[in-house]
């Protein structure tokens, strides 16, 4: 249903229509402008250039960003579409959650189910970096068993191809970026090459836990996360500095230490010719008679482009990815599109302690433990990670209502205890359902596009996973010492939608992430995922973002 | 209870520890006007809003208040989202019609009275029975009165934290940051870091 205002006893008629983006306002003023100058006249037909570029990718975030690198490295002529706009991290960003609010992607998406994700700032980014710009920086590799699921537990799915295709890009990853973490790694220790940086100190959140972990025989240790603990050479841009313990990962680095891909492949691409287009928002995806995707539009500042290319990287994540899929009724013939989408168990425990923690300061996630990746206890598919959590207090008032309804003076007396206060909280795998999908819903957006709907409900997989979770973080909160223990239901990330797998049957991109149904169509970001993994995903986005580029060249030539 | 001493933001804004870009953010909410005419809202409704967003937030420790109305009258105004609603529902601007209209509605059926001429206590009970779910009135059959409350105290609850005066009060100094944190473990703390204070102003 459009929003239609109703003229009602009490509010009085909005004289402006219903939109969500102050960036998109100014849009439609110019645009107002525009026409009013050019009243009486026909609006002009788009103009048709006849350049093509050998690329367009879609967004710029941890999936575009890594394969056009990649393809301008390799001599391609390459455009990068981003939606949002490109910002100085340096002299615009503020240490300040609310004023942050820029980097979430705000416009609307309807959340239905019985466990309705919440979008915006809990997962969603734009700009030129996209979602990599607020991510928390946390960079585990996924494990084998992650990756096979279905072969383990006769559950969920596996992915067409092992591990092995991933550890070379994870390794190359992690020195490319600078990831900051532990040598060896205690959950994998075999791996050929270690961390670059060495871990990143601990906060109070992270001291706890592992004090109390220790306690209960549960292996700790500091996390790998992506951002530096030393100074790091990086190529395109020259030498980053070192992470001063802002504790703000989530709400942007103004200091180029966390790995974003504004700092780390953008401007790598850029410096091998890459074109990054901003403020450029992709509505339609033309083709010829054959199928083969032809170009894009796309609106900025106000003005319809149409920009050819002869192959096309949709890279805009697990929403507006099978969204722009759906507007354009592309890609699908496998009945996969918007099917199968996940949402990581992202439960929190929380707890006051008698120590001063200031929960704001150090890496978010600085400790880590895996022993719960396959747990022997467990009564569910899969398992989790442990993680320690920094927290930054608007962020912590607005979860901590939404679960314990406090108001009044309760409400300002319990956040009074802000400094005495830490949470754990674990990042879980998840099943595939058919009852979690996205739709495109009849209620429009300010463009006038279809907004869309995400259902999930969390399946008998997912509530025996938070369970066991919650009564493991309940034990070690209290071995920590807190009081006033409480825990949050929540889940983060976006995730399938359309998956990759063997057979234009059940999925829509091949293992190389290229379309069944549009042979210059490939798609890499988390709504490729076939499943969930039991780690959070950005480094695997990226890892999947240049093993798409590589076969991509490979079938070039 | 942690108290933390007055003042400190202020001072820390004026310094080096704070970055032009966090300074402009939180100065243009420290020197907000007293004083907002409602855009959105007719001056009733804005009253009423007012009026439940003081019993959610009650601050009388305070004698300007923090203003938290005014920034939900200017998000409806232009339409602002925050990336997400639950699909159950309506749009924002129709859920806060209906959700205030039904507190009103609520106070006239248990107390005879609207909301805004209620006493404290009374406003207090109303405001209970929707964090219970227990409000019986008609708008309540059009919007979830569960979801209503959640969204409505969540956006308070944002707008008072993002106050500076209100980061001060739980003893948030995180936008002093630069040139970093060094001190980052337990009942570590650095200089600028204000310490607690008994109630009676004695550092503990």
């Amino acid at each position: 249903m459009p929003d239609e205002e109703i003229l009602e006893e009490g509010v009085l008629n909005p004289v402006q229509p219903e939109i969500q983006d102050p960036l998109l306002q100014s849009l439609l003023a110019e645009n107002e402008a525009w026409a009013a100058s050019t009243e009486q006249e026909q609006p002009a037909p788009l103009p048709d250039p006849t350049d093509e570029v050998d690329c367009v990718v879609i967004g710029t975030g941890a999936g575009g960003a890594p394969l056009l690198a990649r393809l301008a490295m390799a001599g391609l002529r390459v455009v990068a579409l981003e939606a949002g706009p490109r910002r100085d991290p340096k002299t615009e960003y503020a240490t300040d959650e609310k004023a942050q609010n820029f980097l979430f992607w705000n416009d609307e998406r309807l959340s239905a189910g019985r466990n309705p994700v919440a979008f915006g700032k809990n997962n969603s980014g734009t700009g030129v970096g996209g979602s990599t710009l607020h991510y928390t920086a946390y960079t585990p590799r996924a494990h084998r068993g992650d990756l096979q699921l279905f072969t383990d537990f006769g559950k969920g799915v596996d992915w067409p191809f092992g591990i092995e295709e991933l550890e070379p890009y994870y390794e190359e990853l992690e020195h490319f970026l600078g990831i900051s973490g532990p040598t060896p790694y205690p959950w994998d220790p075999a791996r050929r090459k270690g961390y670059p940086l060495a871990p990143l100190p601990l906060n109070g959140a992270a001291q706890l836990m592992q004090r109390a972990c220790a306690q209960l025989g549960i292996q700790t240790s500091p996390a790998a996360n992506a951002a530096l603990s030393a100074r790091y050479y990086q190529e395109g841009i020259g030498w980053r500095e070192a992470c001063t313990n802002r504790g703000f990962c989530q709400a942007g680095c103004n200091r180029g230490a966390k790995a974003s891909m504004d700092v780390t492949f953008l401007p790598l691409a850029e410096s091998y010719g890459a074109e990054i287009r901003a403020e450029a928002f992709v509505t339609e995806i033309e083709r010829d008679a054959q199928g083969r995707v032809t170009g894009v539009v796309y609106e900025q500042h106000g003005q319809a482009v149409r920009q050819r290319c002869r192959h096309l990287f949709l890279c805009a994540g697990a929403v507006e990815t099978p969204r722009l899929l759906l507007l354009n009724e592309l890609a699908l013939t496998s009945g996969q599109v918007g099917k199968h989408f996940m949402a990581h168990p992202g439960m929190q425990v929380w707890g006051t302690f008698p120590e001063d923690i200031r929960p704001y300061k150090g890496i978010p996630g600085g400790l880590i433990s895996e022993d719960t990746h396959r747990p022997k206890d467990a009564d569910f598919a899969g398992g989790y990670l442990l993680q320690s959590i920094g927290v930054m207090p608007v962020t912590f008032a607005t979860q901590m209502v939404r679960q314990r309804k406090l108001w009044g003076q309760p409400l300002r007396d319990y956040m009074r205890q802000y400094n005495h206060v830490a949470g754990i909280n674990i990042l879980g795998d998840c099943l595939p359902h058919a009852d979690n999908f996205l739709e495109l819903s009849d209620e429009k957006d300010a463009r006038g596009l279809p907004k869309p709907r995400l259902h999930f409900t969390a399946q008998e997989n997912e509530q025996r996973m938070n369970r066991h979770a919650e009564k493991l973080m309940r034990r070690i909160w209290e071995a920590a010492g807190a009081k006033d223990i409480w825990a949050f239901e929540r889940y983060a990330h976006v995730i399938g939608t359309a998956r990759m797998g063997l057979s234009g049957d059940d999925a829509v991109v091949n293992a190389d992430g290229r379309a069944f149904d549009v042979p210059n169509l490939y798609i890499c970001d988390n709504s490729v995922f076939p499943s969930a993994l039991s780690v959070n995903p950005a480094l695997t986005i990226m890892a999947l973002s240049l093993r798409t580029a590589d076969k991509f060249l490979a079938n070039l030539r | 209870m942690p108290h933390y001493p007055e003042g400190t933001v202020r001072a820390l804004l004026e310094s080096d520890h704070v970055t032009p870009a966090t300074r402009t953010a939180l100065e243009s909410r420290l020197a907000a006007p007293a004083h907002y005419e409602a855009q959105f809202f007719d001056a009733d409704t804005y009253a009423l809003l007012r009026a439940v967003a003081a019993r959610l937030f009650p601050q009388p420790d305070r004698a300007e208040p923090i203003e938290l109305a005014p920034a939900i009258d200017q998000r409806l105004l232009a339409g602002r989202a925050d990336g997400w609603r639950y699909d159950a529902m309506p749009p924002d601007r129709e859920a806060y019609r209906l959700g205030l209209g039904g507190i009103n509605q609520t106070a006239e059926a248990l107390f005879h009275q609207s909301f805004v001429s209620l006493p404290a206590a009374d406003q207090d009970a109303v405001v209970q029975a929707l964090a219970d779910g227990q409000a019986q009135s008609t708008n309540w059959a059009e919007v979830s009165q569960k979801y209503f409350f959640e969204e409505l105290l969540a956006e308070l609850t944002e707008l008072y934290y993002a106050h500076p005066l209100a980061q001060e009060e739980i003893g948030y100094v995180g936008m002093a940051d630069q040139p970093g944190w060094q001190r980052l473990g337990l009942n570590e703390r650095e200089d600028r870091e204000p310490p607690e204070q008994l109630s009676n102003g004695v550092a503990e």
